[in-house]
């Protein structure tokens, strides 16, 4: 069954919102502000306070802000402000969780002792606080649920998000893909890959590890198949591995790939798809988990805009592709991890 | 919504502290027999140790010589998943050419358990933090690990929906079979006790230092445990010559989207969820034998499940098996699912353990005493942080 996709919503390194990821798609740059010390990619949550009372927030961290911001942006984009949410699904994609809380949580009892261990850390360091914020804060009060697959947990939660939809258990699904950075994190990437960490990201040198540290959140509001699709539709969602069973692919297909710099989940790629009818967007938002989320929010816009955009300057890729109109021509997301697992996910217009 | 057929169970396995098969389970659990202990395999500087239910010494971990390679959560879904197929009579050679899905829940098994890495990465001193031990939480998601250790080519997802992933798994699982997306599926959830979570739990202050006793006006808390449950979904063409286990008739989840932490105190996720999942079945309350309730031992559940219990299915037997098995978090939902099908076959089910005295604001008792039942189905309930609400109901199978 395929869904509708009824609004979108992100905050990225880009900015805030689907303005923001188009001006970044049409001049390839990111914002020097929302670029860290460690050059990594850092997501803005100011915008956050036009939908939730500053009070609010007081005890929600940085992930749920991220999360919170952008399924607010879905829900206005998609216009169901007001809507009864009684029958709104939360389906939330991460690799991670919240990483910052859950160090928070260690400082606790490491620093202090384990008899100071922190309940208000621990309760929101809970891979699916952030769902149920959202559920919260939405009163979304229909099934809610959090998956964590690695690379793979785009195309896993989309799977179950479909599944909601094509059963009739809710009448729409707020989707998400969020990750976080951290000190942590860029410590541990150092120590893996060097100085493949400075960058920048060259998604199309596949040999080459070049991926830096990125995090945001992005929503996409789904429906069941309807005459109103405002960013198309995602037509399926399949799963499996390379290497046990290989992925066939028709080169009159076009690919948003996502390939982010890590050679090793990078070297699938050029085994399946040509990139000659490929692009990738991670040099606009970084390198992280459930960034499949956000190559599933670039061809949804692109989709909108009948646009496929040029791959930012530093893909190195040999044969760019040109900003060029999307015609008849199917477009699709593809996701490899590193043991040839793969996510692929049809859409059409 | 209504599932056209119910879905078949055709292999269970189960490892928890009540015994590491379903068989040894079921014999402690029917003999009343229960080991709750402080932890042995962590230390931790709290003045008063909550009690835990840890797996015998007894255990063999498939991959023993691997331990570094995979995290003990992943190789208890390991030996879960290898009881469940060999009951199926699956092995990993002819599972070969088959769409096989992996859904798996858990709630320590994602969590980056890293206590020593990030002790000596805040020290300043001049060691060097362990990189291997973050090398194996990034090895170690436990549907991938099912999935790539039996080279299986399908869905592989895991849940993170706290308390109820394995419950949730379960009831996606089956989905995914009715949309065509495997034949079998793997399905449950799994999870160890770790440093971590003991020293979270025991932080929000609703940990026991006594054997739990759910439902009980003197219940002190919860005592958690590990452990894994796994269950064989397969399609109806697969199925058709095998006797089952039991069937899948219906699965409902839902968010109280009221507390992080505490349920809704009506219950009002949870009855949803019920009613979702009786309309899927097309059965009537009436229709259920017998319920495994979530059951944890600590205040809020306790009392807002017993309403429950009392508004929806008055009079019903039910009981929490938490008290062999102590709260094993992602793994629960798979466990209990696995206890209450075998329940279902056998006519009967255990004593509450822990429950002595009722609470006047419990409406609803659990049974005391072994307790034969009649009927042909059977729920099992899961809740979560979060306000998750998820409930499976089981039918009756021929073996």
């Amino acid at each position: 069954m395929r869904m509708a996709i009824q609004g979108v919503g992100i905050t990225g390194a880009f900015g805030t919102g689907v303005d923001a990821l188009r001006t970044a798609l049409q001049t390839g740059q990111v914002p020097a502000e929302n670029k860290t010390a460690e050059n990594g990619y850092q997501a803005p949550v100011d915008k956050l306070v036009d939908f939730i009372p500053k009070r609010a927030l007081r005890r929600i961290d940085h992930f749920s802000k991220m999360t919170l911001l952008s399924a607010s942006l879905a829900i206005q984009d998609a216009k169901l402000e007001t809507a009864d949410r009684s029958r709104m699904g939360v389906v939330i994609a991460t690799g991670y969780g919240t990483l910052q809380t859950t160090f928070k949580f260690l400082d606790s009892y490491l620093d202090y002792g384990y008899a100071c261990s922190s309940p208000t850390h621990f309760s929101n360091s809970v891979h699916n606080a952030a769902a149920a914020h959202v559920s919260m804060q939405m009163q979304a009060t229909a099934p809610s649920l959090t998956v964590t697959q690695f690379e793979m947990s785009v195309a896993s939660a989309l799977l179950s998000a479909q599944q909601w939809l094509a059963e009739g258990r809710v009448d729409q699904v707020l989707f998400g893909a969020v990750d976080e950075s951290c000190e942590v994190l860029h410590y541990c990437r150092n120590q893996f890959f060097g100085a493949g960490e400075q960058g920048p990201i060259q998604p199309f040198a596949f040999d080459k590890q070049s991926a830096v540290a990125g995090e945001g959140a992005t929503f996409l509001l789904l429906t069941a198949d309807s005459e109103a699709a405002p960013y198309g539709f995602i037509d399926s969602v399949q799963m499996g591995n390379h290497t046990v069973s290989p992925l066939q692919l028709s080169n009159d297909e076009l690919f948003i790939i996502g390939a982010d710099g890590h050679r090793q989940c990078s070297s699938w790629y050029p085994q399946a798809v040509s990139d000659s009818n490929a692009v990738a967007y991670a040099p606009l938002y970084g390198s992280f988990l459930a960034a499949a989320g956000f190559d599933l929010a670039v061809a949804a816009v692109s989709q909108r805009d009948e646009t496929i955009y040029l791959c930012p300057e530093s893909s190195g890729s040999v044969g760019l592709l040109p900003t060029q109109k999307l015609t008849s021509q199917p477009l699709s997301c593809l996701k490899f991890d590193g043991g040839g697992n793969y996510g692929l996910i049809r859409l059409s217009r | 919504m209504f599932y056209p057929e119910p879905t078949a169970i055709t292999g269970l396995g189960c490892i928890s502290a009540a015994g590491l098969d379903l068989d040894t389970a079921l014999v402690n659990m029917f003999a009343g027999k229960r080991n709750p202990q402080p932890p042995t395999k962590f230390t931790t500087e709290h003045q008063v140790a909550s009690l835990v239910l840890e797996l015998s010494d007894e255990l063999k971990l498939p991959l023993d010589e691997e331990e570094e390679i995979y995290s003990r959560t992943c190789q208890l879904a390991l030996v879960a998943a290898q009881q469940a197929l060999t009951d199926a009579g699956w092995d990993s050679e002819s599972l070969r050419g088959k769409r096989v899905g992996v859904c798996l829940g858990t709630t320590v098994g994602c969590a980056l358990n890293c206590d020593d890495f990030y002790r000596t990465y805040k020290d300043e001193g001049d060691d060097v933090p362990d990189m291997g031990i973050m090398s194996r939480f990034l090895r170690s998601n436990p549907a991938a690990v099912v999935a790539q250790q039996l080279k299986l080519d399908g869905p592989v997802q895991t849940v993170v929906n706290a308390c109820s992933s394995g419950t949730d798994a379960i009831g996606i699982g089956a989905g995914w079979l009715r949309a065509g997306a495997c034949d079998i599926v793997i399905a449950g959830g799994t999870d160890e006790l770790l440093r971590l979570t003991y020293s979270g739990f025991s932080s929000l202050m609703i940990t026991a230092p006594e054997p739990c006793k759910p439902f009980d006006v003197n219940r002190k808390g919860l005592n958690l445990g590990e452990g894994a449950g796994v269950v064989i979904l397969e399609s109806a063409e697969l199925s058709k010559a095998k006797q089952k286990r039991g069937y899948l008739r219906g699965y409902g989840s839902a968010c109280d989207a009221y507390h992080l932490t505490a349920p809704h105190p009506e219950g009002t996720g949870l009855k949803r969820a019920i009613f979702e999942a009786l309309a899927a079945a097309q059965l009537n309350a009436t229709d259920i034998a017998f319920i495994n309730a979530h059951g944890t031992g600590t205040p809020d559940n306790d009392r807002v499940e017993s309403r429950v219990m009392k508004a929806v299915f008055p009079g019903k037997p039910f009981g929490s098996t938490k008290g062999f098995t102590g709260h094993t978090l992602g793994a629960a939902g798979g466990i209990e699912a696995v206890f209450t099908i075998a329940c279902l076959q056998r006519g009967e089910i255990p004593a509450s353990i822990g429950f002595s005295t009722a609470d006047p604001e419990c409406p609803a008792e659990p049974v005391k005493v072994n307790t034969a039942i009649s009927g042909s189905n059977a729920l099992s309930e899961s809740l979560a942080f979060g306000g998750n609400n998820a409930v499976l109901i089981f039918a009756k199978g021929e073996c």
